[in-house]
């Protein structure tokens, strides 16, 4: 028997876990097909070629689309099994197969691409967004005629290798029971790693997994909390992550068990912690992590997903995500993305981050905002109490004015149309940009409350941009200014009587939490995976521990100082 | 064959969803079915071919079937159009 030698790649630990399995390739490469010519002879047989791929792909959209029970997946699937099926592009298909003779593979690429292109170049937004699905089709039908395809569907216990994963195939493949992911890209603020820590999914990112010859199959192994990967491990290394798996497994069920107590510190000072949300699929998860309510709704996804942002699917989405959360509060974060992603004819911004993004294209995109606005509100009758409206991207108090004077005009309008609101729905303002911060008192008389977006906050505060690999090093959220801004908007916030709430990555750290509650911090939301985690760290704790640490934290005027308090605070209190 | 002008009247036009809807139900009936707009005429029993009219609320085409069913299917087809496909959008 040959030796063989397990191989080691050490990423960046993105989401908890330990994943045992073996490796599945996600391919991602670009799909290049070269014209060739057939013989007249071999044309049957490639017209055979491609009724089998077709049918292998239908078969795989029915089995995917029999597991569903959603009715908009269905409809897509449906669209999709309807596109495999078009007379018009198999005849155009078959017609360059015994007609022009070119190969089977070429046939289907070239006539994919003339409507690909079609699509592409439409001037119907909606329609552009659809050529992906038409280019899915055509990889999937390439694949498998190039036999490159996988021939079973993703095992059970797969470890998924890819470069990157979008949230959307990140959603499929949490429906297959795989072990882990690994990506070889990807910081640690994406919308996959967020969602994969909120799905339970161990993942580890940057790690550089493909400079090794792997193959489906082999025996992987990824630890989500060290960000070790290692490919065909030894028995001894196997049964050293089974032992750590089953002792993460042992501290998860006891941070479990935390969140069946009340949220109360040691000393009985009571806090909230509520669940960020993005798609209907987390919404399962709130009830047995113990989440009280949605403390940040991310809408982003559901209006990119619908047609012209239409009124009705909004009203759907929201009513949803308000039933799932029982009697507690649902904060619905306004469309929060930059404009290029959105509208037609709008060139990219140079820096995103700094540009045509949140409250400032909602105020120059009325039809938009008055869209989502009269959504909110239409759920807000009938959940009377229960929504909040956040405002992202708040820099001065003049953006705050005018949102207001259009939540008023939309609110009057429904009223005239005699439709049920609330008329008292909460208008909460993020803090994310410093200019915020810094006038938190003057702009919080304007605001029923704060929400804090320590991602956000720390990269304006820090001029640095938090998806840029090269200066990842520099995004430390943990830096001495950030916390003393946080204190500003605390002060704020204070001087009007109104809540302050973090939504933000940060209060995802156990020990970041128990630091808010020292400043008076109550109420964190974050992604419900990290809920048991917090939980069990600021119920170990006295509110007097928590301000002690706070206060030492204030003081730092290094980051590593204040990472160094971190590492150390809390250790002494048993689990 | 048959013929007969109709309108989309749904808001976001004659988009993804409704073009498989129409699809499917054209697809029943052995009649060819067709579509033509601005001087497009495209097999309404394609997706591809209906979904790259891109037809906006508004748009007036010309359905035209033909064959056995032909009374049946434009009947049902022109009745889509009617309820917008009944899907709220």
């Amino acid at each position: 028997m040959k030796k063989h030698h397990p191989k080691v790649v050490q990423g960046t630990a993105a989401s908890a876990g330990i994943g045992i399995g073996t490796a599945w390739i996600l391919e991602d490469e670009e799909t290049i097909v070269r014209p060739e010519k057939i013989e007249k002879e071999e044309v049957e047989q490639h017209l055979e070629k491609f009724e089998n791929a077709k049918k292998s792909v239908i078969k795989d959209y029915l089995h995917l689309k029999k597991m569903t029970d959603d009715e908009d997946v269905a409809a897509i699937i449906e669209a999709q099994i309807q596109t495999l099926k078009d007379p018009e592009l198999n005849s155009l298909i078959e017609a360059k197969i015994h007609g022009k003779k070119y190969g089977v593979i070429y046939a289907v690429f070239s006539t994919f691409n003339e409507y690909i292109q079609l699509m592409e170049t439409s001037d119907a937004r909606w329609l552009n967004d659809r050529s992906i699905d038409v280019i899915s089709i055509r990889d999937q039908l390439i694949h498998f005629l190039q036999d490159r395809r996988k021939k079973q569907p993703i095992p059970k216990k797969a470890v998924v290798l890819a470069r990157e994963v979008s949230p959307t195939v990140l959603i499929q493949l949490s429906r297959m029971e795989i072990s882990g992911i690994v990506m070889e890209k990807g910081g640690l603020t994406s919308h996959a790693v967020i969602l994969s820590q909120s799905l339970g999914i161990p993942c580890v990112v940057g790690a550089p997994w493909k400079k090794y010859q792997i193959h489906n199959g082999t025996e992987a192994i990824l630890d989500g909390v060290t960000g070790e990967v290692i490919f065909k491990p030894f028995d001894s290394q196997r049964e050293e992550f089974k032992q750590r798996e089953a002792s993460q497994k042992h501290k998860l069920e006891e941070n479990l068990k935390w969140t069946r107590k009340p949220h109360e510190a040691l000393c009985g000072t009571k806090f909230t912690l509520r669940a960020n949300i993005e798609f209907l699929e987390e919404l399962s998860r709130l009830a047995p992590f113990g989440a009280k309510g949605v403390g940040l709704l991310r809408t982003e996804t559901i209006l990119f997903q619908t047609e012209k942002f239409d009124v009705n699917e909004q009203v759907d989405f929201y009513s949803k995500v308000a039933e799932a959360s029982n009697h507690e509060p649902v904060t619905i974060r306004l469309f929060d993305a930059g404009g290029d992603k959105l509208l037609d004819n709008v060139a990219s911004d140079a820096n995103p981050f700094l540009g045509w993004r949140g409250v400032r294209m909602l105020l120059d995109e009325k039809v938009l905002l008055e869209k989502q606005l009269e959504a909110i509100y239409r759920v807000s009758g009938l959940h009377k109490g229960k929504l909040k409206i956040l405002i992202p991207m708040i820099s001065s108090l003049e953006e705050v004015i005018a949102i207001k004077k259009h939540i008023e005009e939309v609110k009057t309008k429904l009223l005239n149309d005699s439709v049920e609101i609330d008329p008292d729905v909460p208008i909460g303002i993020m803090v994310e940009v410093p200019s915020t911060a810094l006038m938190a008192k003057e702009i919080g008389r304007h605001a029923d409350f704060f929400s804090i977006g320590t991602n956000d906050l720390t990269q304006y505060t820090l001029a640095v941009d938090r998806v840029n690999e090269k200066i990842s090093h520099l995004f430390q959220p943990n830096h001495p200014s950030v916390w003393k801004l946080i204190k500003m908007i605390k002060e704020g916030a204070d001087h009007n009587n109104i809540p302050v709430a973090v939504c933000g990555e940060m209060a995802s750290d156990p020990k970041a939490a128990a630091c808010f509650l020292g400043l008076g911090i109550n109420d964190l939301s974050m992604n419900t995976g990290a809920i048991p985690g917090v939980q069990a760290v600021l119920c170990k704790h006295t509110i007097t521990q928590m301000q002690e640490f706070a206060a030492l934290v204030l003081e730092a005027e290094q980051t590593a100082q204040i990472i160094e308090l971190f590492k150390h605070w809390g250790n002494e209190n048993p689990d | 064959m048959i013929t007969q002008k109709v309108k989309v009247k749904n808001e976001s036009g004659l988009h993804a969803r409704p073009s498989s809807v129409l699809v499917k139900v054209a697809s029943r009936f052995e009649s060819d079915f067709f579509i033509r707009m601005y001087g497009y005429k495209v097999n309404g029993k394609s997706i591809l071919g209906v979904m790259t009219l891109a037809a906006e609320c508004g748009a007036e085409m010309e359905l035209i079937v033909d064959g056995p069913d032909e009374e049946d299917a434009m009947k049902e087809i022109a009745e889509l159009f009617e309820k917008e496909f009944e899907i709220s959008d």
